[in-house]
């Protein structure tokens, strides 16, 4: 007994410990000119998704809930969002090449398509960020007629 | 020892708190500079694709590539390597593929970029940027998506030669399914056609539409 009181004792002591060590957050106040939403002209109801459902991790600008503030929750979650920046970046966009919007383009429509994106992980617990039919159909045939205009 | 413990927890809570918001002020105030500097390059690059030589491009499929293709043997790793790609999706070769994406990363770090001019030098960057990107997914991905990005990298390898030309002889192919039925295009080293966006499924669909060289 008096073994697991000082093994809880430690944990916490690490868990503590840990809180301290500063973490880089993803966030920012200011909506950049590169911004997808200044790129195009974004119908709204579409933008409100993109932003819902997307721009946690495909933007400059995470919405954290508390419990994203504790570690290792937060450390998790910033290697999700900088793997998800590096691969489409919903703030930087309008500074991609035009070869590299139309592929990023076509890559979020199959992503959608094929279920991969919103992840499930991250859905279980956004539960708002979950795309219904009507939203992805809505997206894919706006992103698609945006796609043979570019 | 248990009323400690209920001590440490909430003073825990109250100090991440603290220091949260300490820590969001902070990069609040961080932020504005590093956000208008990358604003800055950001804009630079919109002008690029302004300039005549993306302006042309965005408008068509690929781009054109003139009868009379330069003799380059510079582009020859890159090609090779994307045909290594093109023959696995043909064969429906998962690791085939994925080898070849390998083989491009090196065939593009080695590239001797000394050689382009300046109006080169840019369409090459944008080339190398996405084509980069399609190998990295080729590497990792299961095999519908390596075809998808295989889809991406033909224009990028076709738009390579249309620029900097090659000593190669190939067959531009479309595949009027591929590309979710808006048509796609591949090179090959021979003229037969063998399919790499369906591989077995539909080894024969698609039609030769130049030759280059």
């Amino acid at each position: 007994m008096k073994k697991l009181k000082k093994i809880v004792l430690f944990l916490l002591i690490v868990f503590v410990g840990i809180q301290f060590i500063p973490t880089k957050r993803n966030e920012s106040s200011e909506v950049l000119e590169t911004d997808f939403s200044k790129t195009f002209t974004v119908p709204a109801n579409i933008q409100n998704t993109f932003e819902k459902s997307c721009y946690d991790c495909h933007s400059n600008n995470t919405n954290y809930p508390w419990y994203n503030k504790i570690q290792p929750i937060s450390w998790l979650l910033e290697n999700h969002i900088k793997e998800g920046k590096k691969e489409f970046n919903f703030s930087e966009f309008g500074s991609y090449s035009k070869r590299k919007q139309k592929n990023k383009l076509k890559s979020l429509v199959s992503q959608i398509k094929d279920k991969k994106m919103p992840m499930q992980s991250y859905t279980i617990i956004h539960k708002d960020a979950k795309l219904s039919n009507a939203d992805k159909e809505q997206i894919i045939v706006w992103i698609n007629k945006l796609r043979d205009d570019l | 020892m248990k009323k400690s413990m209920y001590v440490i927890v909430l003073s825990v809570l109250f100090l991440s708190a603290c220091k949260n918001d300490k820590k969001q002020a902070e990069s609040n105030s961080m932020q504005p500079s590093e956000m208008n500097m990358e604003k800055a390059e950001g804009h630079e690059h919109g002008d690029h694709d302004h300039d005549a030589t993306m302006g042309e491009n965005s408008s068509k499929e690929e781009r054109k590539i003139d009868a009379t293709t330069q003799k380059n043997s510079a582009t020859s790793a890159i090609i090779d390597s994307y045909l290594q790609i093109k023959n696995a999706l043909v064969k429906d070769n998962k690791d085939g593929a994925a080898k070849g994406g390998t083989m491009m990363l090196t065939a593009f770090a080695d590239f001797d970029m000394s050689q382009l001019n300046d109006t080169q030098h840019k369409e090459y960057m944008e080339i190398l940027e996405d084509a980069k990107e399609q190998a990295e997914h080729i590497v990792k991905s299961p095999i519908d998506h390596q075809r998808e990005h295989f889809e991406n990298l033909s224009v990028d390898v076709n738009d390579l030669i249309a620029l900097l030309g090659t000593d190669k002889t190939l067959y531009q192919s479309k595949c009027p399914m591929a590309g979710e039925g808006k048509g796609a295009i591949w090179l090959s080293e021979y003229k037969e056609i063998k399919n790499p966006f369906f591989g077995s499924k539909m080894i024969s669909c698609g039609s030769v539409q130049k030759q280059i060289n």
